[in-house]
């Protein structure tokens, strides 16, 4: 686990528009600049609302970065069911 | 001089930038009391606000998270968020009396970071918009930490502010004294759109009777499970509640706001 880097690789995207221009051209070579697990790597990529929001990633940091990647509120909510 | 007024209030950003979401009757009731507040601060002809605000990521990550900041720069800018329908703008600082509040926590066994530069995302700016219309007046922002683990406890808010308030009513300027954030809301989380409206009702009722025992015993876990991750926001508050503790509090608006998903609350501080 590498909660850290995942949620500072989020931070990025979130509040830094030169870094977030490189995310999106490239969100592989982007997350290979922090210290992530195979898993960590994969929800990234993926845009995995609920690996990400089970990871830990604060919620502040997930839904904006969420909402970056044009992820709808019922799909957001969706992605949460069941979890507390 | 002293502290001429004082207020605490919610800042979801559904207010501004999905204020149709909410039934009309709704938002325009709350927001209408919003805009009256800003009104009777005006009223009171403060030289400044202080606002006893918090912050969502805007200038601070894990790296570097203090507990207390007080910003003493000469402007703010913000909102940071585009979608807030609220025009971006400079609002002026304090400079002066940001060093004042500084220099004097330091004399006394408050520590908080200082900061030359901050931004304002909508905790700050969403208030400042009803409270302080074309940002006329200058604003010295302290920030406490209500967005992430470890917090400053309840107890510690309410000294702070009672600290603050000590030397807000020796300050040379009229200060109006602003609290921001809360009440229950689960923002981003799976609970997102819940409102414990018990609970909001019941730390209101806290304020209102001066229960300061009560204020100050709201442990991080109840927080956190009563009134969500949002609902830390709640420090502001209890900080606001010390700042001027013989003051008698006043509810003007509180309204479980769904499309807004937050307990939306107005309390006005009278001496």
């Amino acid at each position: 686990m590498s909660l850290y880097q995942l949620q500072k690789l989020i931070y990025h995207v979130n509040r830094d528009a030169e870094q977030r221009e490189h995310y999106r051209q490239n969100a592989v070579a982007f997350s290979r600049k922090y210290d992530l697990t195979e898993q960590e790597s994969a929800a990234i990529l993926n845009v995995d609302v609920r690996a990400l929001y089970t990871m830990g990633v604060h919620s502040l940091l997930l839904r904006p970065f969420t909402l970056l990647n044009k992820v709808s509120n019922e799909d957001y909510a969706k992605a949460l069911k069941g979890l507390v | 001089m002293a502290i001429v007024f004082a207020c605490a209030a919610s800042h979801a950003p559904g207010m501004t930038a999905w204020t149709e979401a909410a039934p009309k009757e709704q938002s325009e009731k709350f927001l209408g009391s919003y805009r009256e507040l800003g009104q009777r601060l005006a009223a009171a002809q403060p030289d400044a606000i202080v606002a006893l605000t918090v912050e969502h990521w805007a200038n601070f990550f894990l790296n570097s998270m203090p507990t207390f900041c007080i910003g003493r720069a000469d402007h703010y800018d913000g909102p940071i968020e585009e979608w807030l329908r609220i025009p971006k703008a400079r609002v002026p600082g304090d400079a002066e009396l940001s060093a004042q509040l500084i220099d004097a926590c330091l004399d006394s066994g408050f520590d908080p970071l200082f900061s030359d530069e901050l931004l304002f995302d909508h905790a700050t700016y969403l208030p400042l918009h009803f409270l302080n219309p074309n940002m006329a007046l200058p604003v010295v922002p302290v920030i406490i930490n209500t967005l992430t683990p470890p917090m400053p406890t309840a107890k510690r808010c309410f000294a702070f502010g009672e600290f603050l308030g000590q030397q807000l009513q020796r300050s040379d300027k009229r200060v109006a004294l602003i609290a921001t954030g809360g009440l229950s809301h689960w923002p981003g989380e799976a609970q997102h759109g819940r409102i414990n409206v018990p609970f909001d009702k019941k730390f209101l009722d806290n304020l209102v009777t001066g229960d300061h025992r009560q204020l100050t015993a709201y442990s991080h876990d109840e927080i956190n499970r009563e009134a969500g991750s949002g609902g830390h926001e709640i420090r502001t508050w209890i900080a606001l509640a010390g700042a001027v503790q013989h003051w008698k509090a006043q509810v003007i608006a509180y309204e479980p706001v769904v499309p807004w998903a937050t307990g939306c609350g107005l309390v006005a501080f009278n001496p």
